[in-house]
C-alpha cells in the first residue's frame, strides 16, 4: 500500500508539472492529496491507532474546500483569457 | 590654598563663559570692564597665594580634583599643582594679561565683535594658567591644545582677510606638528612611568634611568618637538611672524610674553627628565642657538614694525632653549620673565603706533613720529634698550646670565652664537625704533592732524610695563647675597644643576664683551639710521624674506602636496575610485540579469524547481 501510495503521488507530481491543461494539473493535486490519505489509513490500520482515520477526514474537508477555490480560480481565469494552456499565463514574468 | 588656585583658575574661564552667553545683552563698556574684572581678580587671588606660599616656607600645594582615566597601568588624575614655577608663571600670565586686558579696551575701541574678542581673551587666559598649573601631563595638554586653540581663533579674529585667515591656518598646522610630537611623548611617558603625575615622573626618573638612557633620550627629543612647535624654534619658528596679522595686543599676550613660552616652561617642568639626556641638552641648545641668531638676522631685514617684534621674539626664545641646553633652567626662566615684560610693552607701544596710524604696521609709511608720540617713543626707546641688554634695564641681568653660563658650562661655539644674537638685538631694535620715530615725517599735512598720541587707557598700561621694565632685573640682582628669583626657584630645584657652574652675580669678561656689543651695535644703528642713508636699505631683501624659508616650504612640502591632492582628485578619484564603483554596480546588474530568467511567469517551471528543492530537501534530511 506504500508503494502504490509513492506511485500516486510521483504520478501526481510529474502530471502537474508536465500537463498544461488547468483541469487536468488540477485533478494531479487531487491525486496527490489522495496519496497521503492512503498512506494515512495504511498506516493506521498498520499501528492500530485510529487518529490516522479522523487526519483523513480533515484532509477530505481541505481538498473540498480547495476544489471550490481552485475551481473559482481557473474559472475567472479563462475568463481574461480563454486559453486553455497554464504557459500562456506569464504575465507576472520577472 | 586649594580654593583659591581653583578660584584664581577658573574665573577666566567663567569670564569667557559668561561674555559667550551675556553677548547680546551686555554693552561695549560691560564687556570690556567684565573682561578685565575676571583677570584683575584672578591676578589677585594669586598675589594672595603667593603671601601665603611665603608664609608657608614655600610647600608646593597639590589639588585632584577628580581621577579621569582610571585604567591599570594609567595614573591620571586632573590635578593642579602649584610651586614656586607655576606660581611664577600665573602671576606672569595675570599681571600682564590683566595689563594688556585694559590696553584692548583701547586698541579695539572701533571693533565691532567687542564680546567675541574679550571671550576668546579670557579663554586664553585660562587655558594658559590650566597649562601652567597641571600637576598632571593630560591635563598640561588640555591646556597645551587650548591655547593653541585660542591662539588660532585670535590670530584669525579679522577672518574676513584672507592673509590673517591664512596666518591662523599656518600657525595651527604648524602647532598641531609640535603638538603630535608632544602627544607621542606623553603617550611614551605614560608607558615608562605609569602615570602622569610631573613630580612624581620628575622624583622618579633619576632613580629608575641612568644617564643618557635611550628610552629617556627619545622621550625629551619628543617633548622637544612640541616645545618647538609652541615655542616657534626651527624648523617650526615661521608661523609666528606670520602671526601678526592678529590684533596687536594679542601679539603682545599671546605671541610674545605668554603662549610662546610655554615650551620652555615644559622644559623647565620636566628638567629632571632632560638632565638625564646630554644628547637632547645638545640638540635644544643648538636649535636655540641657531634659531636665535637666524631670527635675529631675520628681524634686521624686516620693514614690519610688527615682524621685527615677532623674530625678536622668536630670538629671544631661542636664547631661553640655549640656556636650557646648558641646564640653566633658572637663567631660562629668568630670561622669560624679563622678556615677558619687555616684549609686551615693545608691542604695545607699537601697537600705540600702530592703532592711531590706523592699523598701518609698515615702517616705510612711519619716520619722525616722536613728534606725535611724545609719551610712547620713550616706551619704545626703553623697551629696546632694556632688551638690547644694557646694564640698568631688566634682560641685561637676565641674558648675560645666560650667556655666561654657557660659557661656564663649556659650549664656546654656542656661546659665540649667543652672544652674536644678543648684540644684534640692539642693533634691529635700535633701527626700528629710528625707522619709526625719527627722522622726516612722512605723514601728509592732512593726515598729520589725525594722527594723535594714544589714550590714556592705552599708555597706562604701557607705563607700568615700562617700570617692570626697568626694575625687573632687580628680581635677579644680587641685593643681599642671592638673587630674590634665584632664591625663589630654588625650591623647585632648577638651580641645583646650576651651583655647581656659578652663583651669584659677576661681572666676568664675557659679560663687558656683551655690554660693549650691545653698546656698539645700538650706536651704529642709531648712526646708520638717523642719517637716512640706509633708509629701508636693498641688501637687506633676502634677510626680509628670512633667507626664503617659507619659500622653500612653499616648494618643499606645500606644492608637493598641492599636486598630489589633485592628482588624486583628477586622476585617481575619477578612475580608480569611480570606475571600482561603477564596476561593483554593473556585476550587480549583471548578476541580476542571470537571475531574471528563473523569474519566467511559466507556473509549471516554479512547480519544477520547487519539487526538486523538496526533492534535495528530503534527501538531505533522510540521508
Amino acid at each position: 500500500m506504500v508503494f502504490s501510495s509513492m506511485a500516486l503521488f510521483a504520478i501526481g507530481t510529474i502530471g502537474i508539472v508536465i500537463k498544461r491543461n488547468p483541469l487536468i494539473a488540477f485533478l494531479s493535486i487531487e491525486m496527490m492529496l489522495n496519496a497521503a490519505n492512503l498512506l494515512f489509513v495504511s498506516f493506521a490500520r498498520r499501528w492500530g491507532d485510529d487518529m490516522g482515520l479522523v487526519w483523513v477526514f480533515f484532509v477530505l474537508v481541505v481538498a473540498a474546500a480547495e476544489a471550490a477555490v481552485g475551481l473559482a480560480l481557473i474559472i475567472n481565469l479563462l475568463r481574461s483569457k480563454p486559453i486553455v494552456d497554464v504557459d500562456e499565463y506569464n504575465q507576472l514574468r520577472g | 590654598m586649594s580654593l583659591a588656585i581653583c578660584f584664581g583658575l577658573f574665573l577666566p574661564l567663567v569670564g569667557f563663559l559668561s561674555l559667550v552667553l551675556l553677548s547680546g545683552v551686555l554693552d561695549r563698556r560691560q564687556v570690556g570692564i567684565l573682561a578685565c574684572t575676571v583677570i584683575a581678580l584672578s591676578f589677585f587671588s594669586f598675589a594672595l597665594l603667593l603671601g601665603t606660599f611665603l608664609q608657608n616656607g614655600m610647600q608646593p600645594a597639590h589639588v585632584t580634583l577628580f581621577q579621569w582615566i582610571p585604567l591599570p597601568g594609567i595614573d591620571a588624575n586632573v590635578s593642579l599643582h602649584l610651586d614656586a614655577l607655576s606660581l611664577l608663571m600665573t602671576l606672569i600670565i595675570t599681571g600682564v594679561g590683566c595689563l594688556i586686558h585694559i590696553y584692548s579696551i583701547g586698541y579695539m575701541d572701533d571693533e565691532e565683535d567687542l564680546a567675541r574678542y574679550f571671550a576668546f581673551l579670557n579663554f586664553f587666559v585660562f587655558s594658559m594658567l590650566l597649562l601652567v598649573l597641571a600637576g598632571d601631563l593630560l591635563v598640561l595638554f588640555a591646556g597645551w591644545e587650548g591655547v593653541g586653540l585660542a591662539s588660532y581663533l585670535l590670530i584669525g579674529f579679522w577672518y574676513r582677510r584672507p592673509a590673517a585667515a591664512a596666518a591662523a591656518t599656518k600657525a595651527f598646522v604648524m602647532n598641531r606638528i609640535g603638538d603630535l610630537g608632544l602627544l607621542l611623548g606623553i603617550l611614551l611617558t605614560f608607558h615608562l612611568f605609569e602615570t602622569g603625575d610631573m613630580g612624581e615622573i620628575n622624583r622618579r626618573a633619576s632613580l629608575e634611568f641612568i644617564v643618557g638612557a635611550p628610552a629617556l633620550t627619545l622621550l625629551t627629543l619628543l617633548y622637544f618637538v612640541g616645545a618647538t612647535g609652541k615655542s616657534a624654534q626651527f624648523p617650526l619658528y615661521s608661523w609666528l611672524p606670520d602671526a601678526m596679522e592678529g590684533p596687536t595686543p594679542v601679539s603682545a599676550l599671546i605671541h610674545a610674553a605668554t603662549m610662546v613660552t610655554a615650551g620652555v616652561y615644559l622644559i623647565v617642568r620636566m628638567h629632571a627628565l632632560f638632565l638625564l639626556a646630554p644628547i637632547t641638552l645638545q640638540v635644544v641648545g643648538l636649535v636655540g642657538a641657531g634659531t636665535s641668531l637666524f631670527a635675529a638676522l631675520c628681524a634686521v631685514g624686516q620693514t614690519d614694525l610688527k615682524k621685527v617684534l615677532a623674530y625678536s621674539t622668536v630670538s629671544q626664545l631661542g636664547l631661553m632653549f640655549l640656556a636650557c641646553g646648558a641646564g640653566a633652567f633658572y637663567a631660562a626662566m629668568f630670561h622669560l620673565t624679563s622678556h615677558a615684560f619687555i616684549k609686551a610693552l615693545l608691542f604695545l607701544s607699537a601697537g600705540n603706533v600702530v592703532h592711531m596710524m590706523h592699523g598701518e604696521t609698515s615702517m616705510e609709511k612711519m619716520g619722525g613720529l616722536a613728534r606725535i608720540f611724545g609719551k610712547t617713543q620713550w616706551f619704545f626707546l626703553i623697551g629696546s634698550l632694556a632688551l638690547a641688554g644694557l646694564p640698568p634695564f631688566a634682560a641685561f641681568f637676565s641674558k648675560d646670565l645666560i650667556l655666561e653660563q654657557e660659557y661656564l658650562a663649556g659650549y664656546h661655539f654656542l656661546f659665540y652664537l649667543g652672544l652674536a644674537a644678543s648684540v644684534l638685538t640692539g642693533f634691529y631694535l635700535m633701527r626700528a625704533y629710528c625707522l619709526t620715530f625719527l627722522g622726516p615725517l612722512q605723514l601728509s599735512l592732512k593726515a598729520r592732524q589725525a594722527v594723535k598720541e594714544a589714550p590714556c587707557v592705552m599708555w597706562v598700561p604701557v607705563a607700568i610695563l615700562a617700570f617692570l621694565a626697568i626694575v625687573g632685573g632687580l628680581l635677579g640682582y644680587p641685593l643681599h647675597g642671592t638673587p630674590l628669583l634665584e632664591t625663589f626657584l630654588h625650591e623647585v630645584g632648577l638651580t641645583m644643576f646650576e651651583a655647581e657652574l656659578h652663583s651669584g652675580f659677576v661681572l666676568t669678561p664675557e659679560t663687558w664683551v656683551a655690554i660693549s656689543g650691545a653698546l656698539c651695535a645700538v650706536a651704529i644703528a642709531a648712526w646708520l639710521y638717523t642719517r637716512g642713508v640706509y633708509r629701508l636699505a636693498k641688501p637687506f631683501s633676502w634677510l626680509k624674506q628670512a633667507f626664503y624659508v617659507d619659500n622653500a616650504y612653499e616648494q618643499m612640502l606645500v606644492n608637493p602636496l598641492k599636486r598630489l591632492s589633485s592628482w588624486i582628485v583628477d586622476v585617481w578619484e575619477p578612475q580608480f575610485f569611480e570606475g571600482a564603483i561603477w564596476e561593483i554596480g554593473l556585476m550587480a546588474q549583471r548578476v541580476s540579469r542571470w537571475l531574471q530568467r528563473l523569474q519566467s511567469g511559466q507556473i509549471r517551471s516554479y512547480l519544477a524547481w520547487m519539487v526538486a528543492g523538496s526533492a534535495l530537501l528530503m534527501i538531505y534530511l533522510v540521508r
